[in-house]
């Protein structure tokens, strides 16, 4: 099934077990490290960066050397790395799967971008539920640093980087970066507005890069095949790389699979998940996570990269795809997620906080036989107001609840003028 | 400067200036919660939104957020923002509950006002609403939390603008709760402004709670009186009872807040003690006929005595109109005084700073807060003058540095340094580093090597904005001098420096301008010694509870032959005295004080006076006994009952008022309204009254090795005599104690816990001992604390041998 296409950061991974340091290495592991370490200069790094096009992976699709090189040449030190692994969108697993696999290959691509900007202090952000995974770098960390893989002079050289876990309170908002950066300081993780942005002023007031996961694990690979060879690995030629993509859902075969960027929506449901569940009907899908919008059958095909999804007026997210089929209820399934939004709102901006607990009590009356024609329009004015909310928590909160009445708005008619829910009868 | 069009209107503001703040300035008031002048913009509650049409930013915008810029065109009735601000106010509605008509911020509340504003009127949502559980924060303010719409302005000014951290925000989402992580007594002396700066009911005022809506009170601009700052307020009354203080804003004195001493401390005014009948020998009689007694009395004194045989003493806390009179008085009759300090010390102490405050160096308070760093001498900001400390910890806010110099175990809401050094070594670091910064090596004191002062030297050399912050109470007039000479010799190798004395009174400045060489307490007590003074007059200065020697008082007050009193505070000596006459406090009396740097402020009388109903009515309202005038209401403004005694006849005073206050000095212009919130012609002061020359010989037992220095402190709750009087602020008081520093307390032999007994000259003081390790070594710090019998030593500050001091069993 996957195996047609080219594994890059699950490569080695393994049904019950990590990828030890000295299989990571004999697989050509740290060898980018050494390199750079010994052959080549930090611009260098940031170039190949900026050249592989690779974006963030966490979510925003932000281009990573970009924001490499936003960190100032001048800037103060000292200077942090932090990695995102406060994995909290609702089906996303690529990186616990990850982490369980491949711990290694973080820990040296963090080592590469936090010496591309010469940080001495790494933080792995990672969410409370993930304390397996915690656990393993903790310990992969230390092994890393007994045979000089980190610390003080690494492989010899005069640069000195040091990792610590950190483990998060436990709130979906933590994920964003200004809130994790509060978070960390030991404050409330609300967000913040830039400016400063943190590769400027981050963690107590000092130059801090935030990368996901994901992104940072694709740094090794980078450096060591050079960024032609990360921007081939696609199928679509805008986009770079591969992508962990987490399916759940109603298909046969649900897990995290690395696939190409640019690989065909039906192709993910149909040769890797094999097909739908029960031979039901594909009715819609998130394409990236609880924040992003519905993709109908219309999409069924669509070439699964970040510009196609901005396209098609969506975003790709986090890769996590999650699947729904012609028995599944789009209003109880947006219900359900706007239940999460309202739950995890941090509480700091009004729309957000009050919003998403509205949205969520008309909703539940559309599908329990309470609801109104006059909520569409409620609706649509609320999801147009919580856009300018102060983070983009809000507006990837009514992604599905503006995608459920542009896509949908039939099966919520049937719900108001049937007086309860359709799939229920 | 940007020029910028809003509603088709233009302007020009600062650079830097916010959108919503330049509205303002236009008369244009954009809906705002979060946002606050004092605390910034935030944009948390979104209620700010207007649309930027053409120009660098463009849509509908938080006017918080975005800074002011050339080419913006901003709408703040755009039809899109106008929606979406109603629809923001709909948010804030889910949850808030319809009890406006029970809710003490009812008439008064921003969101009141921004519901029908915002033309929110229909409730749409149908779910329930959240609730929480309120939480007992003490007897200032009530907590309300379902009233709550998350502006997170306690939060932030509790934390980030006050530095304490015991209120602020837990939860998230529409769970998020405003309040202590468990009910208690709010520790921040600055808490009570949470309910001037909350945009509705969650903190409402308690000790006011229930009695009445905002228009029913009687509120006029006034001023806090319990300290030298001189913080604006807004004092409201309500059935011939001051019921309420607020902070009212001046951006050059207090900024916005004021403190919970000044906000809580009118009770005296009110209290069913007070002393409202004028008396002859303890027996009420009518106020005509004792005023006529007193003046026969001066009269026969005068006659037999001479006129010196007559003195006046006057409170550092009476107006300018009371101090003006008693100066006239006294110098038109050759009577001695008008005293208005307790000790020489004290007395000599403020006329140094007053007389060393030059007007190039004078900062105010507000100004306190734009310095970059700031030196603390001889003072402990939180409980003398707790607004400074509020200051001081804008100044840390910044990004500036704060250190004191102080033997006491200062506290402070943010991190500075603090050189706890004895208070005989102040001197030598002082004049140490006045050498220092002008160049000189120092010889360096006998201080420890911590204390760095080159270090120091350089740092505020170094420092583009220093400010000299000195106390006046436990320090000697020689340290006092010489922190205005640092500040002169900051001044040299800067533009700006500044020099900030604290005193010991609400008016204690204009008490300086009495006379050039001042005269104290101590000094007439002297005379009265002598039999050179026969017939004291004390004035508003309630001798019994302040001057610091009672058993001295009361011997010399017998050797009178007469003794008037007139005051607005119940004490013996009313009862005692040959006279007594009520006076009115300054909600009744209105007037003027001049504040610590000099600055000329106005009270405006906020009620007529008269007891109060609730006193009265026996609490039945209406009044069930009428009459014709109203009961309780003979007390005078003291200036009147001084003009009455020193005048010929009983013509009206008013011009004998006006002669009083233009000649009362140079510096004090009161003929134009303009002056009146400035700051006094600082330049007509006379700046050679106390030479700070070299130190004076340290007396032979100074700093003796088996021996502490005693200094008699405030603190910000229980030793200020009027707030004192509050019963609201009785249960923020802490219990008196001794504070040593560990050490000390082994070193003397003494038991944590354990009371120690102060024996000097035969009296006795007698106080449970605190370790303090912020203490400097050989000082002993005791409040002068209402509930402790403190006057006793006959100074603030005295050397205590080893030998005087008992450990006590229990």
């Amino acid at each position: 099934m996957t195996a047609t296409y080219p594994q890059v950061l699950l490569k080695n991974r393994k049904p019950d077990r990590i990828t030890t340091l000295s299989e990571y290495r004999e697989a050509g592991g740290y060898e980018a490290l050494r390199r750079v370490l010994t052959e080549m200069d930090r611009q260098e790094v940031k170039t190949r960066l900026a050249d592989a096009l690779l974006l963030g992976r966490g979510g925003a699709g932000f281009p990573a050397g970009i924001k490499v090189s936003t960190v100032a040449e001048d800037a103060p030190f000292p200077r942090y790395l932090v990695c995102n692994a406060d994995e909290m969108e609702p089906g996303t697993f690529k990186d616990r799967v990850f982490l369980h696999a491949e711990p290694h290959m973080l820990i040296e691509g963090m080592a590469l971008a936090a010496y591309s900007i010469r940080a001495s202090h790494g933080i792995i952000f990672i969410r409370p539920e993930y304390e397996s995974a915690a656990k393993i770098l903790e310990r992969e960390i230390g092994i890393a640093r007994g045979e000089g893989l980190l610390g003080e002079r690494i492989l010899g050289s005069d640069y000195d980087f040091e990792i610590v876990v950190h483990r998060s309170g436990g709130r979906y908002i933590c994920g964003e970066v200004t809130a994790q950066l509060n978070a960390l300081q030991g404050r409330r993780p609300n967000p913040k507005q830039p400016p400063p942005y943190a590769t400027d002023k981050g963690l107590w007031g000092l130059p801090t890069l935030a990368n996901n996961v994901e992104t940072l694990a694709c740094i090794p690979h980078i450096v060591k095949n050079g960024a032609q060879w990360f921007k081939d690995l696609a199928l679509t030629p805008e986009a770079a790389g591969t992508k962990l993509f987490c399916v759940s859902g109603k298909v046969n075969r649900p897990g995290c699979y690395e696939l190409p960027l640019g690989i065909k929506l039906s192709e993910i449901i149909e040769t890797c998940c094999g097909g739908m569940k029960d031979g039901a009907t594909f009715k819609a899908c998130l394409p990236g996570g609880a924040s992003t919008g519905y993709l109908t059958a219309d999409h069924y095909h669509i070439e699964m990269d970040f510009d196609s999804l901005k396209k098609a007026r969506n975003r790709l997210g986090t890769g996590a795809v999650m699947v729904f089929d012609h028995h599944c209820c789009m209003v109880a399934a947006t219900l359900n997620l706007t239940e999460f939004f309202a739950r995890e709102s941090c509480g700091w901006c009004t729309p957000c906080r009050e919003g998403f607990p509205y949205l969520r009590d008309l909703l539940w009356r559309i599908e329990n036989g309470q609801g109104e024609a006059g909520f569409i329009p409620m609706i649509k004015t609320m999801c147009r107001h919580l856009w300018k909310s102060y983070c983009a928590f809000a507006p990837g909160g009514v992604a599905s609840i503006e995608s459920l009445l542009m896509n949908f708005e039939d099966e919520v008619m049937a719900h108001i003028e049937g007086k309860g829910c359709p799939f229920k009868k | 400067m940007p020029t910028l069009k809003i509603d088709n209107r233009e302007i020009n503001v600062p650079a830097g200036t916010k959108v919503i703040e330049a509205a303002e300035r236009l008369g244009i008031m954009i809906p705002r919660f979060c946002f606050h002048p004092a605390l910034g913009s935030v944009g948390a509650c979104r209620v700010c939104a207007v649309a930027f049409t053409e120009g660098p930013v463009k849509g509908i915008q938080m006017s918080c957020m975005i800074d002011a810029q050339d080419g913006m065109v901003v709408s703040t009735t755009d039809a899109e923002a106008v929606d979406f601000r109603r629809h923001v106010i709909e948010f804030l509605m889910l949850n808030h509950p319809h009890d406006c008509p029970v809710c003490d911020e009812g008439g008064h509340c921003l969101l009141q006002d921004l519901t029908v504003a915002g033309g929110h009127g229909l409730r749409r949502y149908r779910g329930l609403k959240r609730t929480h559980i309120n939480q007992d924060l003490g007897p200032l303010v009530q907590h309300e939390m379902n009233r709550c719409i998350q502006c997170y302005r306690c939060s932030r000014y509790y934390q980030e603008f006050t530095g304490y951290r015991d209120l602020g925000v837990m939860g998230i989402g529409s769970r998020v709760y405003f309040g202590r992580s468990a009910p208690g007594m709010l520790e921040s002396p600055f808490a009570g402004n949470l309910i001037d700066i909350c945009p509705t009911g969650v903190y409402t005022d308690k000790p006011s709670r229930y009695i009445g809506r905002r228009w029913d009170y009687q509120r006029q601009p006034s001023l806090c009186i319990h300290c030298s700052l001189g913080c604006n307020l807004t004092a409201s009354a309500r059935y011939r009872q001051v019921v309420r203080h607020e902070a009212r804003p001046n951006l050059e004195v207090n900024g916005h807040f004021i403190c919970d001493r000044g906000r809580y401390g009118y009770a005296y005014a009110s209290i069913a003690d007070r002393p409202r009948q004028a008396m002859a020998a303890g027996t009420p009689g009518p106020i005509v006929d004792i005023l006529a007694g007193a003046r026969e009395a001066i009269q026969q004194t005068v006659e037999k005595h001479g006129p010196g045989s007559v003195a006046v003493v006057v409170s550092p806390r009476s107006s300018l109109e009371t101090l003006a009179v008693v100066k006239e008085a006294c110098g038109q009759h050759g009577w001695t005084g008008p005293a208005a300090a307790h000790t020489n010390r004290q007395a000599l102490n403020r006329n140094t700073a007053v007389s060393c405050l030059r007007p190039e160096l004078a900062v105010s308070l507000a100004a306190d807060t734009e310095a970059h760093d700031v030196l603390v001498i001889g003072a402990d900001p939180l409980n003398e003058a707790p607004m400074l400390a509020l200051s001081l910890r804008q100044v840390q806010r910044r990004g500036g540095h704060v250190i004191v110099i102080d033997p006491r175990g200062v506290q402070l809401p943010f991190d500075f340094d603090h050189w706890a050094v004895h208070p005989s070594a102040m001197g030598a670091i002082l004049q140490a580093l006045i050498q220092e910064i002008g160049g000189h090596r120092a010889t360096a004191p006998d201080t420890p090597a911590t204390f760095d002062i080159t270090k120091l030297a350089r740092r505020l050399n170094a420092s583009p904005r220093p400010v000299v912050v000195c106390g006046t109470d436990i320090l000697t007039p020689h340290e006092i001098a010489l922190a205005g000479d640092l500040a002169r010799a900051l001044r040299r190798t800067h533009k700006v420096a500044g020099l900030f004395y604290t005193l010991a009174g609400a008016n204690a400045f204009a008490a300086a301008l009495l006379h050039d060489q001042p005269v104290s307490t101590e000094a007439v007590l002297d005379r009265i010694e002598d039999g050179g003074v026969r017939l004291l007059v004390a004035v508003e200065q309630d001798l019994w509870r302040e001057f610091p020697d009672r058993k001295r008082l009361q011997a010399a007050l017998k050797r009178l032959d007469h003794l008037v009193v007139l005051d607005y505070v119940d004490s013996p000596l009313n009862r005692e005295a040959g006279h007594f006459i009520p006076t009115q406090p300054l909600y009744e009396s209105g007037g003027h004080w001049i504040n610590q740097e000099g600055r000329l402020q106005a009270a405006s009388p906020v009620m007529a006076g008269g007891e109060p109903i609730e006193i009265t009515g026996g609490s039945d309202h209406p009044p069930r006994v009428f009459d014709r005038r109203i009961p309780g209401d003979e007390p005078l403004a003291a200036w009147r009952a001084v003009a009455a005694l020193a005048g010929e006849d009983e013509a009206d005073p008013a011009p004998q008022l006006k002669t009083a206050l233009a000649d009362f000095h140079p510096a004090v212009n009161l003929s134009t309204p303009e002056a009146t919130g400035q700051r006094i012609d600082l330049e007509a002061i006379a700046h050679d009254l106390v030479e700070s020359g070299p130190a004076p010989e340290p007396a032979e037992d100074d700093a003796p090795a088996d021996a502490v220095v005693l200094l008699l402190v405030d603190w910000t709750f229980g030793t200020e005599p009027l707030s004192a009087m509050a019963p609201a602020l009785t249960r923020m008081e802490a219990a008196p104690v001794a504070r040593l520093h560990p050490d000390e307390i082994a070193r003397l032999g003494l038991a944590e816990g354990r009371p120690v007994t102060v024996s000097l000259n035969g009296n006795r003081l007698t106080v449970p001992v605190q370790a303090d390790p912020r203490m400097a070594a050989g000082v002993m710090a005791v409040p002068r604390h209402h509930l402790l019998e403190w006057q006793v030593f006959g100074e603030t500050r005295v050397i205590v041998k080893r030998s005087q001091l008992k450990a006590e069993s229990e």
